[in-house]
């Protein structure tokens, strides 16, 4: 019996044990909410509380996939994490962000399309909060240059970032739990998300040109500065940046190629920060590793467990229940309501504990619909498919709603108050909030048009 | 010898509220010790006690852009960048770019201290506080360097 019809099968009774587990999630979630306590550590006392309590035992919280950690997700991260941290010192970001510069032949309108779309593109790569910590310094530096109110470019750029990183499995860690939960792989994001994301981003493009267009010119002599910046003495270490590119090319095949060559897409990632860490030749790889983002990675393992608390004593059934009595067991209506709460609620609160929590929930729906369908069938029904893709694009585009919907925005925010230009809550709701709204206007219409009309 | 005994006398402060503008302009103009013009740091004092030290280091990292610190883009600065990087901080106060943990020495400190804050801490400069926590006087690493000399000087006199 898989772990997803054990679920179906889990007794649900509201005892003890239901509210104190309940008790611990609502406690977490408002915790994380309020931010009087970091994140991290909440999820990893209400995690250990889950243990200690014997919501769940130890053995579950590490070693049962459906209740504990989800590791292919730890290690994909920390994976890509160390693979990044090996190529920033090359100067490669730096290098590709000062072509886009020159590419844009120093007219800000250009400037920010080039960068808007170098951000995507990037990010559907890589992790968002790298992609923006590594070209919002440029920016900042370019708009200065230009003597431009550097602003509306960090701002794009957040937005970008989180719209690229919806194209792709790897590209935002709601994703990435969706994949491996619901086991999807690489090149199924691809076919189903990244053409919305194509038709997502020309829209913003558009947006952006519409709004900011007329709004920044520019003093020829200023461009002449951009101009004259030579990209490849960003370029500080070629070697291990000839190296970094070969390895990336490799994961980024791994990935393309993993369905069908049986491998967890962790496992590709894996293999590509050993290679690096090899060809690199260090022998100190202590402050590679230190730089992984270890509170993430723990927020992560200490909300696997909160979640897997509150799956196994039955409260997200109990949900699950609940939202298919709303909708009637229209999956039409069912996802689309997915798909904007997602939004909505992603655009205030870290969608990271959302999709944890949704995930599970989602499956507990289809258990109940199609109770005798397991594993692979079940997840992979074609009805349930949209459920996902609009989770997806709901979760990650939502977070572009306001400054604290996704790290991006925090880390953008954060740099350019340092940088002397507070960007307040609400002027960054006033780009965000209708870019979100339009973002999944857009993908309201490409969900029915794609599986509910034409249903391909 | 000890701190005391090579402090040089304070003559003039700064005040958190002080401009940079001005402050540079009063560094530039402050006379230490017998014929010297000019410090290249100063001790901001609030209600008379000390709240920290400007030195020209701070100032520059005032005027540097934060985003220049996160990663290595020296390379694509321009001519007159400095220059009008400075005129866009002129107005901020010294309690902003001051450095607040400052590393004193108490009057009785022996110059090996001394000599050991500055090394350990890369500093040019050691305000003296007496016993009641005020400053009395500054050790700079040049007086340092005289004792070193003076040291010297006295073992070949043997």
């Amino acid at each position: 019996m898989t772990n997803e019809a054990a679920a179906a099968s889990q007794p649900f009774v509201m005892n003890a044990s239901f509210w104190t587990a309940t008790v611990i999630f609502l406690l977490a979630y408002a915790l994380i909410v309020s931010e009087k306590v970091h994140k991290t550590v909440v999820a990893l006392f209400g995690a250990a509380l889950m243990l200690v309590l014997k919501i769940l035992e130890q053995k579950e919280a590490f070693h049962v996939e459906e209740f504990g950690v989800d590791w292919n997700v730890i290690f994909l991260l920390i994976s890509m994490m160390v693979i990044i941290n090996l190529m920033k010192p090359t100067g490669f970001f730096e290098y590709i962000a000062i072509k886009s510069a020159k590419l844009g032949k120093g007219e800000p309108m250009r400037i920010m399309t080039i960068f808007a779309l170098v951000t995507a593109v990037l990010s559907a790569l890589l992790d968002n909060v790298t992609t923006v910590l590594l070209l919002a310094p440029v920016t900042l530096l370019i708009a200065d240059a230009l003597e431009v109110d550097p602003v509306p470019f960090l701002i794009a750029e957040a937005l970008a970032s989180n719209i690229g990183g919806t194209a792709t499995l790897i590209g935002d860690p709601p994703n990435i739990m969706i994949a491996s939960k619901a086991k999807l792989d690489f090149i199924s994001f691809i076919y189903n998300l990244t053409p919305a994301i194509i038709v997502i981003m020309a829209a913003f493009l558009f947006v952006l040109k519409l709004i900011f267009g007329k709004r920044l010119r520019v003093k020829p002599e200023l461009r002449q500065r951009i101009l004259e910046m030579d990209e490849r003495e960003a370029i500080k270490d070629p070697l291990m940046l000839k190296k970094s590119l070969f390895v990336l090319a490799i994961v980024i095949t791994g990935f393309v190629l993993h369905g069908m060559l049986g491998y967890e897409p962790a496992t590709v990632a894996l293999f590509g920060a050993g290679l690096l860490l090899l060809l690199s030749g260090t022998h100190e790889p202590h402050h590679v590793l230190a730089e992984v983002e270890w509170p993430t990675i723990f927020f992560f393992m200490g909300l696997f467990i909160i979640i897997g608390g509150v799956v196994k004593v039955g409260l997200i059934k109990w949900m699950s229940i609940e939202v298919l009595a709303l909708t009637h067991g229209n999956m039409f209506a069912t996802s689309m309501l997915i798909m904007w709460f997602s939004a909505f609620a992603s655009a205030f609160v870290d969608n990271i504990p959302y999709v944890a929590t949704m995930n599970p929930l989602i499956i507990d729906m289809a258990n109940q619909i199609w109770p005798h369908l397991q594993g692979i069938k079940l997840l992979h029904n074609p009805e349930l498919m949209p459920l996902w893709w609009s989770l997806a694009l709901g979760a990650c585009l939502g977070g572009n709603g306001t400054a604290i919907g996704a790290s991006a925005n925090v880390i953008v925010v954060g740099l350019a108050e340092r940088a002397g230009r507070k960007i307040t809550f609400i002027r960054f709701m006033a780009y965000g909030m209708p870019v979100m709204i339009l973002t999944v206007l857009l993908s309201t219409v490409y969900v029915w048009l794609r599986y509910y009309v034409l249903k391909i | 010898m000890k701190a005391k005994d090579v402090m040089e006398p304070i003559t003039e402060t700064l005040s958190p509220e002080t401009t940079l503008k001005e402050a540079v302009n009063r560094m530039k103009v402050a006379r230490r010790g017998e014929g010297w013009t000019g410090v290249k740091g100063m001790i901001v004092l609030d209600d008379g006690k000390l709240a920290g030290i400007v030195s020209i280091k701070d100032i520059l990292r005032a005027i540097i852009p934060s985003y220049m610190r996160l990663t290595e883009l020296g390379e694509f600065t321009w001519d007159g960048m400095l220059e009008e990087m400075t005129k866009k901080v002129a107005g901020k106060k010294v309690g902003e770019v001051m450095t607040r943990d400052v590393i004193t020495v108490s009057e009785d400190a022996p110059l090996m201290e001394c000599a050991d804050l500055m090394v350990k801490h890369g500093l040019q400069r050691l305000p003296v506080l007496d016993k009641d926590k005020r400053v009395v006087g500054m050790v700079y690493i040049r007086d340092l360097y005289q004792a070193i000399v003076q040291a010297l000087l006295d073992k070949e006199g043997e």
